[in-house]
Protein backbone atom coordinates (compact mmCIF):
# COMPACT_ATOMS: atom_id res chain seq x y z
CA UNK A 1 0.00 0.00 0.00
CA UNK A 2 1.37 3.62 -0.78
CA UNK A 3 0.16 6.54 1.34
CA UNK A 4 -0.06 9.48 -0.06
CA UNK A 5 1.78 12.63 1.85
CA UNK A 6 -1.37 14.04 3.42
CA UNK A 7 -2.24 10.17 4.32
CA UNK A 8 1.36 9.93 6.20
CA UNK A 9 0.63 13.29 8.13
CA UNK A 10 -2.75 11.73 9.32
CA UNK A 11 -1.09 8.81 10.29
CA UNK A 12 1.55 10.83 12.03
CA UNK A 13 -1.27 12.77 13.63
CA UNK A 14 -3.09 9.98 14.55
CA UNK A 15 -0.47 8.10 16.30
CA UNK A 16 1.01 10.81 18.19
CA UNK A 17 -2.16 11.34 20.00
CA UNK A 18 -2.59 8.34 20.81
CA UNK A 19 1.22 7.80 22.32
CA UNK A 20 2.04 11.46 23.48
CA UNK A 21 0.75 13.54 26.55
CA UNK A 22 0.94 17.22 25.69
CA UNK A 23 1.09 19.56 28.59
CA UNK A 24 2.03 22.63 30.32
CA UNK A 25 5.97 22.51 29.71
CA UNK A 26 7.38 23.46 33.34
CA UNK A 27 10.31 25.30 32.91
CA UNK A 28 13.47 24.68 35.77
CA UNK A 29 16.28 26.43 36.61
CA UNK A 30 18.72 24.00 35.16
CA UNK A 31 16.33 24.47 32.03
CA UNK A 32 17.45 28.25 32.25
CA UNK A 33 20.98 28.19 33.02
CA UNK A 34 21.62 25.83 30.39
CA UNK A 35 19.46 28.44 27.72
CA UNK A 36 22.13 30.53 29.16
CA UNK A 37 25.32 28.54 28.47
CA UNK A 38 24.32 28.19 24.34
CA UNK A 39 23.16 32.34 23.92
CA UNK A 40 26.11 33.89 22.32
CA UNK A 41 25.82 37.20 24.89
CA UNK A 42 25.47 34.82 27.53
CA UNK A 43 27.21 31.60 26.67
CA UNK A 44 30.79 33.10 25.39
CA UNK A 45 31.64 34.83 29.19
CA UNK A 46 30.46 31.13 30.70
CA UNK A 47 32.69 29.52 27.73
CA UNK A 48 35.92 32.01 28.56
CA UNK A 49 35.32 30.44 32.36
CA UNK A 50 34.90 27.19 31.76
CA UNK A 51 38.55 27.09 29.67
CA UNK A 52 39.76 28.90 32.54
CA UNK A 53 38.86 26.44 35.27
CA UNK A 54 39.90 23.85 32.82
CA UNK A 55 43.70 25.63 32.29
CA UNK A 56 43.78 26.41 36.19
CA UNK A 57 43.15 22.89 37.55
CA UNK A 58 45.33 21.21 34.50
CA UNK A 59 47.78 23.84 35.32
CA UNK A 60 47.91 23.14 39.54
CA UNK A 61 47.36 19.31 39.46
CA UNK A 62 49.79 18.79 36.80
CA UNK A 63 52.11 21.22 38.97
CA UNK A 64 51.80 19.27 41.85
CA UNK A 65 52.41 16.04 40.84
CA UNK A 66 55.59 17.14 38.34
CA UNK A 67 57.38 20.43 40.31
CA UNK A 68 55.94 18.65 43.48
CA UNK A 69 57.59 15.22 44.00
CA UNK A 70 58.73 13.90 40.31
CA UNK A 71 61.07 16.45 39.40
CA UNK A 72 62.89 15.67 42.75
CA UNK A 73 62.66 11.74 42.42
CA UNK A 74 63.92 12.07 39.11
CA UNK A 75 66.76 14.55 39.23
CA UNK A 76 67.94 14.55 42.88
CA UNK A 77 67.59 10.11 43.35
CA UNK A 78 66.62 8.40 39.91
CA UNK A 79 69.30 9.91 37.63
CA UNK A 80 72.51 10.22 39.84
CA UNK A 81 71.78 6.24 41.07
CA UNK A 82 71.46 5.39 37.25
CA UNK A 83 74.21 7.51 36.47
CA UNK A 84 76.48 5.61 38.58
CA UNK A 85 74.82 2.24 38.29
CA UNK A 86 75.14 1.78 34.44
CA UNK A 87 78.04 0.15 33.30
CA UNK A 88 79.68 2.27 30.39
CA UNK A 89 80.14 5.85 31.01
CA UNK A 90 81.25 7.92 28.26
CA UNK A 91 79.99 5.22 25.87
CA UNK A 92 77.56 5.41 23.06
CA UNK A 93 74.93 2.79 25.26
CA UNK A 94 75.48 4.76 28.43
CA UNK A 95 74.89 8.22 26.11
CA UNK A 96 71.83 6.88 24.30
CA UNK A 97 69.98 5.36 27.67
CA UNK A 98 71.24 7.43 30.49
CA UNK A 99 73.28 10.72 30.22
CA UNK A 100 74.56 12.18 26.43
CA UNK A 101 75.76 14.85 29.15
CA UNK A 102 78.83 17.22 28.06
CA UNK A 103 82.45 17.91 27.10
CA UNK A 104 84.14 20.72 29.37
CA UNK A 105 87.85 21.36 29.33
CA UNK A 106 88.50 17.88 27.45
CA UNK A 107 86.35 15.71 29.70
CA UNK A 108 82.73 13.92 29.73
CA UNK A 109 80.40 16.13 32.30
CA UNK A 110 77.39 14.36 33.66
CA UNK A 111 73.90 16.01 33.28
CA UNK A 112 72.49 17.52 36.21
CA UNK A 113 69.07 17.07 35.85
CA UNK A 114 66.90 14.53 33.58
CA UNK A 115 65.81 17.07 30.87
CA UNK A 116 69.39 17.62 29.69
CA UNK A 117 70.52 14.17 30.38
CA UNK A 118 68.34 12.86 27.20
CA UNK A 119 68.62 9.43 28.16
CA UNK A 120 66.22 6.26 27.30
CA UNK A 121 65.86 5.39 30.95
CA UNK A 122 66.46 8.81 32.34
CA UNK A 123 64.72 11.74 29.80
CA UNK A 124 62.28 9.40 28.41
CA UNK A 125 60.93 7.84 31.57
CA UNK A 126 60.56 11.16 33.15
CA UNK A 127 58.67 12.79 30.21
CA UNK A 128 56.64 9.68 30.05
CA UNK A 129 55.61 9.23 33.79
CA UNK A 130 56.71 12.07 35.60
CA UNK A 131 55.52 14.60 33.06
CA UNK A 132 53.23 13.54 31.03
CA UNK A 133 51.02 10.54 32.74
CA UNK A 134 49.55 13.31 35.70
CA UNK A 135 48.80 16.17 32.45
CA UNK A 136 46.78 13.64 30.68
CA UNK A 137 45.16 12.38 33.65
CA UNK A 138 43.55 15.58 34.62
CA UNK A 139 43.11 16.57 31.42
CA UNK A 140 41.02 13.35 30.74
CA UNK A 141 39.21 13.78 33.89
CA UNK A 142 37.90 17.17 33.56
CA UNK A 143 36.84 16.72 29.80
CA UNK A 144 35.00 13.44 30.93
CA UNK A 145 33.44 15.88 33.44
CA UNK A 146 32.42 18.37 30.59
CA UNK A 147 30.88 15.65 28.99
CA UNK A 148 28.50 13.79 31.52
CA UNK A 149 27.19 17.59 32.77
CA UNK A 150 26.16 17.97 29.51
CA UNK A 151 28.21 20.73 28.44
CA UNK A 152 30.03 19.60 25.61
CA UNK A 153 27.11 19.66 23.10
CA UNK A 154 26.42 23.14 24.42
CA UNK A 155 30.09 24.43 23.53
CA UNK A 156 29.34 23.06 20.14
CA UNK A 157 25.77 24.72 19.36
CA UNK A 158 28.18 28.03 20.65
CA UNK A 159 30.74 27.43 18.12
CA UNK A 160 29.26 26.50 15.37
CA UNK A 161 29.10 29.35 13.48
CA UNK A 162 32.79 30.61 13.98
CA UNK A 163 33.84 26.71 13.08
CA UNK A 164 31.03 27.18 9.73
CA UNK A 165 33.90 29.90 8.79
CA UNK A 166 36.74 27.06 8.49
CA UNK A 167 34.82 24.84 6.47
CA UNK A 168 33.51 23.03 9.95
CA UNK A 169 30.84 22.77 12.05
CA UNK A 170 29.96 22.65 15.65
CA UNK A 171 30.84 18.85 16.32
CA UNK A 172 34.65 19.89 15.02
CA UNK A 173 35.09 20.69 18.89
CA UNK A 174 34.94 16.92 19.89
CA UNK A 175 38.68 16.21 17.56
CA UNK A 176 39.88 19.47 18.61
CA UNK A 177 39.64 19.29 22.41
CA UNK A 178 40.60 15.46 21.91
CA UNK A 179 43.06 16.60 20.31
CA UNK A 180 44.77 18.85 23.27
CA UNK A 181 44.90 15.52 25.10
CA UNK A 182 46.46 13.52 22.34
CA UNK A 183 46.27 13.71 18.21
CA UNK A 184 46.04 10.16 17.81
CA UNK A 185 42.22 9.92 19.26
CA UNK A 186 41.71 13.20 17.52
CA UNK A 187 42.69 12.36 13.94
CA UNK A 188 39.83 9.17 14.68
CA UNK A 189 37.25 11.84 15.87
CA UNK A 190 37.41 13.24 12.77
CA UNK A 191 34.94 10.32 11.28
CA UNK A 192 32.02 12.05 13.01
CA UNK A 193 32.36 15.08 10.29
CA UNK A 194 30.21 14.00 7.24
CA UNK A 195 32.05 15.18 4.36
CA UNK A 196 35.76 14.19 3.10
CA UNK A 197 36.34 18.13 2.66
CA UNK A 198 35.39 18.40 6.28
CA UNK A 199 37.62 15.70 7.63
CA UNK A 200 40.36 16.68 5.56
CA UNK A 201 40.41 19.84 6.98
CA UNK A 202 39.94 19.12 10.37
CA UNK A 203 42.35 16.41 10.47
CA UNK A 204 45.13 18.69 8.39
CA UNK A 205 44.34 21.97 11.42
CA UNK A 206 44.50 18.66 14.13
CA UNK A 207 48.19 18.13 12.70
CA UNK A 208 49.47 21.36 12.26
CA UNK A 209 48.04 23.82 15.00
CA UNK A 210 47.09 21.75 17.79
CA UNK A 211 49.53 21.21 20.64
CA UNK A 212 48.89 17.28 22.28
CA UNK A 213 48.71 17.12 26.00
CA UNK A 214 52.34 15.75 26.77
CA UNK A 215 53.56 18.93 24.59
CA UNK A 216 51.25 21.72 26.72
CA UNK A 217 52.68 20.36 29.88
CA UNK A 218 56.18 20.35 28.78
CA UNK A 219 55.72 24.28 27.48
CA UNK A 220 53.61 24.67 31.35
CA UNK A 221 56.35 23.74 33.38
CA UNK A 222 59.24 25.07 31.15
CA UNK A 223 58.35 28.01 29.60
CA UNK A 224 55.01 29.16 31.65
CA UNK A 225 55.56 32.74 30.63
CA UNK A 226 55.66 32.54 26.80
CA UNK A 227 52.38 29.72 26.79
CA UNK A 228 50.39 32.05 26.37
CA UNK A 229 52.26 33.64 23.26
CA UNK A 230 52.68 30.26 21.77
CA UNK A 231 48.82 29.45 21.74
CA UNK A 232 47.90 32.73 20.43
CA UNK A 233 49.93 32.39 17.18
CA UNK A 234 48.75 28.41 17.24
CA UNK A 235 44.93 29.75 17.39
CA UNK A 236 45.56 32.52 14.64
CA UNK A 237 46.84 30.17 12.54
CA UNK A 238 44.04 27.53 13.21
CA UNK A 239 41.92 30.33 12.15
CA UNK A 240 43.69 31.68 9.40
CA UNK A 241 45.41 28.73 7.29
CA UNK A 242 41.36 26.66 8.19
CA UNK A 243 39.70 30.06 6.42
CA UNK A 244 42.36 29.63 3.28
CA UNK A 245 41.47 25.40 3.46
CA UNK A 246 38.02 26.06 3.53
CA UNK A 247 37.80 28.42 -0.12
CA UNK A 248 40.24 25.82 -1.97
CA UNK A 249 39.77 22.52 -1.04
CA UNK A 250 36.38 21.18 -3.12
CA UNK A 251 33.48 19.60 -1.26
CA UNK A 252 30.68 20.59 0.97
CA UNK A 253 30.64 21.57 4.62
CA UNK A 254 26.89 20.97 5.57
CA UNK A 255 24.88 22.17 8.60
CA UNK A 256 24.43 19.72 11.73
CA UNK A 257 21.85 18.90 13.85
CA UNK A 258 22.07 18.39 17.59
CA UNK A 259 20.57 17.35 20.40
CA UNK A 260 20.97 19.33 23.26
CA UNK A 261 21.11 17.11 26.17
CA UNK A 262 19.71 18.86 30.04
CA UNK A 263 22.83 19.21 32.16
CA UNK A 264 23.20 16.20 34.71
CA UNK A 265 25.04 15.19 37.65
CA UNK A 266 28.35 13.22 36.14
CA UNK A 267 28.12 9.44 37.31
CA UNK A 268 31.66 8.72 39.02
CA UNK A 269 31.82 5.18 37.33
CA UNK A 270 31.00 6.42 34.03
CA UNK A 271 33.93 9.15 34.54
CA UNK A 272 36.61 6.36 35.67
CA UNK A 273 35.97 4.28 32.91
CA UNK A 274 36.28 7.08 30.49
CA UNK A 275 39.71 8.35 32.14
CA UNK A 276 40.71 4.82 32.86
CA UNK A 277 39.98 3.97 28.82
CA UNK A 278 41.68 7.34 27.92
CA UNK A 279 44.87 6.94 29.62
CA UNK A 280 45.42 3.16 28.61
CA UNK A 281 45.14 4.17 25.23
CA UNK A 282 47.13 6.99 25.51
CA UNK A 283 50.00 5.12 27.36
CA UNK A 284 49.88 1.99 25.00
CA UNK A 285 50.46 4.56 22.21
CA UNK A 286 52.53 7.51 23.74
CA UNK A 287 54.62 5.37 25.75
CA UNK A 288 56.95 3.19 23.48
CA UNK A 289 57.06 6.83 20.98
CA UNK A 290 58.39 8.72 24.15
CA UNK A 291 61.24 5.68 24.64
CA UNK A 292 61.46 5.02 21.34
CA UNK A 293 62.45 8.74 20.21
CA UNK A 294 64.79 8.95 22.74
CA UNK A 295 66.34 6.18 21.53
CA UNK A 296 66.74 7.18 17.77
CA UNK A 297 67.48 10.93 18.93
CA UNK A 298 70.21 9.56 20.89
CA UNK A 299 71.53 7.76 18.00
CA UNK A 300 71.48 10.44 15.47
CA UNK A 301 73.41 12.51 18.21
CA UNK A 302 76.01 9.88 18.31
CA UNK A 303 76.14 9.57 14.34
CA UNK A 304 76.38 13.29 14.12
CA UNK A 305 73.37 13.37 11.90
CA UNK A 306 71.79 16.30 13.97
CA UNK A 307 74.73 18.12 13.66
CA UNK A 308 74.94 17.61 10.04
CA UNK A 309 71.58 18.40 9.25
CA UNK A 310 71.97 21.83 11.51
CA UNK A 311 74.77 22.98 9.65
CA UNK A 312 72.91 22.08 6.02
CA UNK A 313 69.65 23.44 7.41
CA UNK A 314 71.42 26.71 9.12
CA UNK A 315 70.58 29.16 6.23
CA UNK A 316 66.88 28.02 6.65
CA UNK A 317 66.68 27.93 10.26
CA UNK A 318 68.38 30.84 10.90
CA UNK A 319 67.61 33.18 7.71
CA UNK A 320 64.14 32.19 7.02
CA UNK A 321 62.65 31.28 10.62
CA UNK A 322 64.99 33.74 12.90
CA UNK A 323 66.14 31.19 15.10
CA UNK A 324 69.82 29.42 15.80
CA UNK A 325 70.54 26.71 14.33
CA UNK A 326 70.46 24.33 17.23
CA UNK A 327 67.25 24.06 17.00
CA UNK A 328 67.67 21.85 14.26
CA UNK A 329 68.07 19.00 17.00
CA UNK A 330 64.93 19.43 18.36
CA UNK A 331 62.70 19.74 15.30
CA UNK A 332 63.98 16.58 14.07
CA UNK A 333 63.09 15.18 17.67
CA UNK A 334 59.69 16.70 16.89
CA UNK A 335 58.91 13.60 14.41
CA UNK A 336 58.86 11.04 16.78
CA UNK A 337 57.87 13.28 19.81
CA UNK A 338 57.10 16.94 20.42
CA UNK A 339 57.45 16.98 24.11
CA UNK A 340 60.76 15.75 23.66
CA UNK A 341 61.19 18.45 21.36
CA UNK A 342 60.52 21.35 23.37
CA UNK A 343 62.20 19.74 26.41
CA UNK A 344 65.31 19.78 24.05
CA UNK A 345 64.35 23.67 23.65
CA UNK A 346 64.30 24.64 26.92
CA UNK A 347 67.95 22.82 26.94
CA UNK A 348 69.68 25.29 24.58
CA UNK A 349 66.98 28.25 25.86
CA UNK A 350 70.30 30.39 27.05
CA UNK A 351 71.35 30.88 23.47
CA UNK A 352 68.26 32.03 22.48
CA UNK A 353 65.77 35.19 22.94
CA UNK A 354 62.40 35.00 24.13
CA UNK A 355 61.23 35.55 21.15
CA UNK A 356 63.42 32.88 18.94
CA UNK A 357 62.13 30.12 21.98
CA UNK A 358 58.13 31.12 20.91
CA UNK A 359 59.21 30.30 17.42
CA UNK A 360 60.65 27.71 17.50
CA UNK A 361 57.63 26.26 19.84
CA UNK A 362 55.48 27.21 17.53
CA UNK A 363 57.49 25.58 14.61
CA UNK A 364 57.82 22.17 16.58
CA UNK A 365 54.23 22.48 16.90
CA UNK A 366 53.57 23.03 13.11
CA UNK A 367 56.11 20.82 11.53
CA UNK A 368 55.95 17.51 10.76
CA UNK A 369 53.18 15.40 13.02
CA UNK A 370 54.26 13.37 15.59
CA UNK A 371 54.60 9.49 13.78
CA UNK A 372 51.82 8.05 16.29
CA UNK A 373 49.64 10.57 14.62
CA UNK A 374 51.39 10.32 11.15
CA UNK A 375 50.42 6.31 11.01
CA UNK A 376 46.98 7.31 12.54
CA UNK A 377 46.49 9.86 9.52
CA UNK A 378 47.87 7.04 6.93
CA UNK A 379 45.23 4.87 8.81
CA UNK A 380 42.57 7.28 7.28
CA UNK A 381 43.75 7.66 3.42
CA UNK A 382 47.23 7.93 1.96
CA UNK A 383 45.62 10.34 -0.31
CA UNK A 384 44.54 12.30 2.63
CA UNK A 385 47.64 11.72 4.47
CA UNK A 386 49.75 13.51 1.20
CA UNK A 387 47.31 16.30 0.92
CA UNK A 388 48.04 17.20 4.64
CA UNK A 389 51.54 16.88 4.09
CA UNK A 390 51.57 19.48 1.00
CA UNK A 391 49.66 22.01 3.17
CA UNK A 392 52.03 21.20 6.40
CA UNK A 393 55.24 22.15 4.21
CA UNK A 394 53.38 24.91 2.62
CA UNK A 395 52.33 26.21 6.36
CA UNK A 396 55.86 25.82 7.76
CA UNK A 397 57.63 28.35 5.63
CA UNK A 398 54.70 31.03 5.23
CA UNK A 399 53.64 30.69 8.93
CA UNK A 400 57.30 30.38 10.22
CA UNK A 401 58.74 33.09 8.12
CA UNK A 402 55.51 35.33 8.85
CA UNK A 403 56.15 34.95 12.61
CA UNK A 404 59.70 36.04 12.04
CA UNK A 405 58.73 38.64 10.20
CA UNK A 406 56.24 40.02 13.04
CA UNK A 407 59.25 39.69 15.25
CA UNK A 408 61.28 42.22 12.87
CA UNK A 409 58.74 44.66 12.52
CA UNK A 410 57.90 44.69 16.43
CA UNK A 411 62.04 44.46 16.90
CA UNK A 412 62.11 41.53 19.11
CA UNK A 413 63.44 38.85 16.45
CA UNK B 1 6.01 33.22 38.95
CA UNK B 2 7.27 32.26 42.35
CA UNK B 3 7.95 35.59 44.37
CA UNK B 4 11.10 36.67 45.93
CA UNK B 5 11.99 39.10 48.80
CA UNK B 6 13.13 42.50 47.66
CA UNK B 7 15.83 42.28 49.96
CA UNK B 8 17.68 39.56 47.24
CA UNK B 9 17.73 42.05 44.40
CA UNK B 10 18.90 45.09 46.48
CA UNK B 11 21.80 41.84 48.53
CA UNK B 12 22.81 41.26 44.49
CA UNK B 13 22.88 44.35 43.28
CA UNK B 14 25.46 45.38 45.86
CA UNK B 15 26.91 42.19 45.28
CA UNK B 16 27.02 42.55 41.53
CA UNK B 17 28.77 46.39 41.92
CA UNK B 18 31.22 45.08 43.89
CA UNK B 19 32.05 42.20 41.84
CA UNK B 20 32.19 44.59 38.78
CA UNK B 21 34.92 46.91 40.58
CA UNK B 22 36.95 43.65 41.50
CA UNK B 23 36.81 43.02 38.11
CA UNK B 24 37.65 46.31 36.65
CA UNK B 25 40.63 46.51 39.02
CA UNK B 26 42.03 43.00 38.13
CA UNK B 27 42.52 43.99 34.75
CA UNK B 28 43.78 47.19 35.62
CA UNK B 29 46.26 46.32 37.83
CA UNK B 30 47.35 43.80 35.04
CA UNK B 31 46.81 46.18 32.28
CA UNK B 32 49.50 47.74 34.52
CA UNK B 33 52.09 45.09 35.53
CA UNK B 34 52.20 45.06 38.49
CA UNK B 35 50.61 43.46 41.83
CA UNK B 36 48.14 45.72 44.23
CA UNK B 37 47.73 44.87 47.89
CA UNK B 38 45.92 46.19 50.33
CA UNK B 39 45.78 45.83 54.20
CA UNK B 40 47.13 42.60 54.08
CA UNK B 41 43.45 40.41 53.01
CA UNK B 42 43.70 41.89 49.17
CA UNK B 43 45.83 40.80 46.94
CA UNK B 44 45.15 41.44 42.82
CA UNK B 45 47.07 39.31 41.21
CA UNK B 46 48.56 40.75 38.37
CA UNK B 47 49.50 37.97 36.04
CA UNK B 48 47.79 37.60 32.52
CA UNK B 49 46.35 34.21 33.52
CA UNK B 50 44.85 35.29 36.96
CA UNK B 51 44.70 38.94 37.06
CA UNK B 52 43.18 39.32 33.39
CA UNK B 53 41.90 36.09 32.22
CA UNK B 54 40.73 35.74 35.86
CA UNK B 55 39.52 39.06 35.75
CA UNK B 56 37.40 39.28 32.86
CA UNK B 57 35.23 35.69 34.51
CA UNK B 58 35.02 38.45 37.47
CA UNK B 59 33.81 41.52 35.49
CA UNK B 60 31.17 38.83 33.48
CA UNK B 61 29.72 37.48 37.27
CA UNK B 62 29.35 41.25 38.18
CA UNK B 63 27.90 41.81 35.22
CA UNK B 64 25.55 38.15 35.42
CA UNK B 65 24.72 40.21 38.58
CA UNK B 66 23.63 43.44 37.55
CA UNK B 67 21.53 41.86 34.08
CA UNK B 68 19.50 39.70 36.20
CA UNK B 69 18.19 41.39 38.94
CA UNK B 70 15.68 43.01 37.14
CA UNK B 71 12.82 41.54 36.84
CA UNK B 72 14.45 39.34 39.54
CA UNK B 73 11.53 36.62 40.39
CA UNK B 74 11.56 35.63 36.52
CA UNK B 75 13.85 32.20 36.29
CA UNK B 76 15.70 33.22 33.48
CA UNK B 77 16.48 36.80 35.16
CA UNK B 78 17.57 34.63 38.26
CA UNK B 79 19.44 32.26 36.21
CA UNK B 80 21.52 34.76 35.37
CA UNK B 81 22.20 35.71 38.82
CA UNK B 82 22.72 32.02 39.44
CA UNK B 83 25.28 31.94 36.54
CA UNK B 84 27.68 35.24 38.27
CA UNK B 85 27.54 32.95 41.20
CA UNK B 86 28.75 30.14 38.86
CA UNK B 87 31.42 31.96 37.63
CA UNK B 88 32.96 33.32 40.70
CA UNK B 89 33.08 29.88 41.97
CA UNK B 90 35.19 28.59 39.17
CA UNK B 91 37.66 31.37 40.12
CA UNK B 92 37.42 31.28 43.18
CA UNK B 93 37.75 27.07 43.10
CA UNK B 94 40.70 27.75 41.31
CA UNK B 95 42.61 29.80 43.11
CA UNK B 96 41.73 27.88 46.40
CA UNK B 97 42.58 24.41 44.69
CA UNK B 98 45.90 26.38 43.81
CA UNK B 99 46.30 26.95 47.42
CA UNK B 100 45.89 23.80 48.15
CA UNK B 101 48.15 22.15 45.23
CA UNK B 102 51.09 25.06 46.78
CA UNK B 103 50.67 23.86 50.79
CA UNK B 104 51.20 19.98 50.05
CA UNK B 105 55.06 19.54 48.68
CA UNK B 106 58.12 20.87 50.19
CA UNK B 107 59.06 21.67 46.79
CA UNK B 108 63.34 21.42 47.96
CA UNK B 109 64.75 20.19 44.55
CA UNK B 110 67.26 18.21 46.72
CA UNK B 111 66.66 15.74 49.49
CA UNK B 112 64.88 16.65 52.71
CA UNK B 113 61.47 16.31 53.53
CA UNK B 114 59.19 15.50 50.66
CA UNK B 115 56.09 17.47 52.41
CA UNK B 116 55.59 21.04 54.04
CA UNK B 117 55.92 21.16 57.65
CA UNK B 118 53.06 22.25 59.69
CA UNK B 119 53.26 25.77 60.40
CA UNK B 120 54.37 26.39 56.51
CA UNK B 121 51.60 24.59 55.12
CA UNK B 122 49.13 26.44 57.11
CA UNK B 123 50.51 29.69 56.21
CA UNK B 124 49.79 28.56 52.54
CA UNK B 125 46.34 29.44 53.71
CA UNK B 126 47.03 32.73 55.28
CA UNK B 127 45.39 36.22 53.21
CA UNK B 128 45.95 37.96 51.38
CA UNK B 129 43.61 36.93 48.96
CA UNK B 130 42.46 37.37 45.36
CA UNK B 131 39.09 39.00 45.14
CA UNK B 132 37.52 35.57 43.57
CA UNK B 133 38.16 33.92 47.16
CA UNK B 134 37.38 36.85 49.10
CA UNK B 135 33.67 37.35 47.29
CA UNK B 136 32.83 33.25 47.55
CA UNK B 137 30.91 33.27 50.60
CA UNK B 138 28.77 36.35 49.87
CA UNK B 139 28.38 34.32 46.34
CA UNK B 140 27.03 31.36 48.39
CA UNK B 141 23.83 33.28 49.60
CA UNK B 142 22.25 32.08 46.23
CA UNK B 143 21.76 29.03 47.57
CA UNK B 144 19.41 30.12 49.72
CA UNK B 145 17.54 31.51 46.99
CA UNK B 146 18.13 28.40 45.04
CA UNK B 147 16.63 26.37 47.78
CA UNK B 148 13.75 29.14 48.53
CA UNK B 149 12.78 29.34 44.92
CA UNK B 150 12.39 25.44 45.14
CA UNK B 151 10.50 25.10 48.03
CA UNK B 152 7.86 27.93 46.61
CA UNK B 153 7.56 25.98 43.42
CA UNK B 154 7.11 22.70 45.41
CA UNK B 155 4.28 24.88 47.56
CA UNK B 156 2.85 26.82 44.39
CA UNK B 157 3.02 23.99 42.25
CA UNK B 158 3.69 25.67 39.19
CA UNK B 159 6.91 27.85 38.12
CA UNK B 160 7.21 30.85 35.43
Amino acid sequence: MKLSTGDRWDLIDKISKETVTFGAYKHTLMDAIGELTIKPMTGIPVAIAIMYGFWSVFGSFAGFFTDGFFVRLFDAYWLPWLQGAFPGQGGWLYAIMVDAGGIESGEFVLSSNCLESFGVLTSGLFVAVGVVLPAIIIFYLMLALLEDIGYMPRLAVLLDTVLHRVGLHGYAIVPTILSLGCNVPGVAATRILETKKQRFIMMTLLAIFIPCGAQISIMQGMMPDLMGWILLYLIIGYFIFGYILNKIVPGKAPEFLIDVPPYRRPLLSNIGKKVGGRVRGFFVVAIPFVLLGCAIVGVLYQLGVIRFLGDALAPVFVGWFGVPKETAGPLIAAFLRKDLAVAQLDAISDIMTPYQMITAVVLVSIYFPCVATFAMMLKEGWKELLGALAVLTVVVFTYGGLIHLIGILLGVA
Amino acid sequence: MVKQSSGGRIYFALLGIVTTAFGLADLLVTASGSEFAYRGFLEIPGDIFRGGWGGIIVLFAGLFYLSGIRNFDDIHQFAKVVMGSILIWVVAGCDIFAMITESIPSWNEETGPWFNTLPDFIAAYAPPYAPSVLLLPFSLVVIYYIRKRASGEEGSGNSS
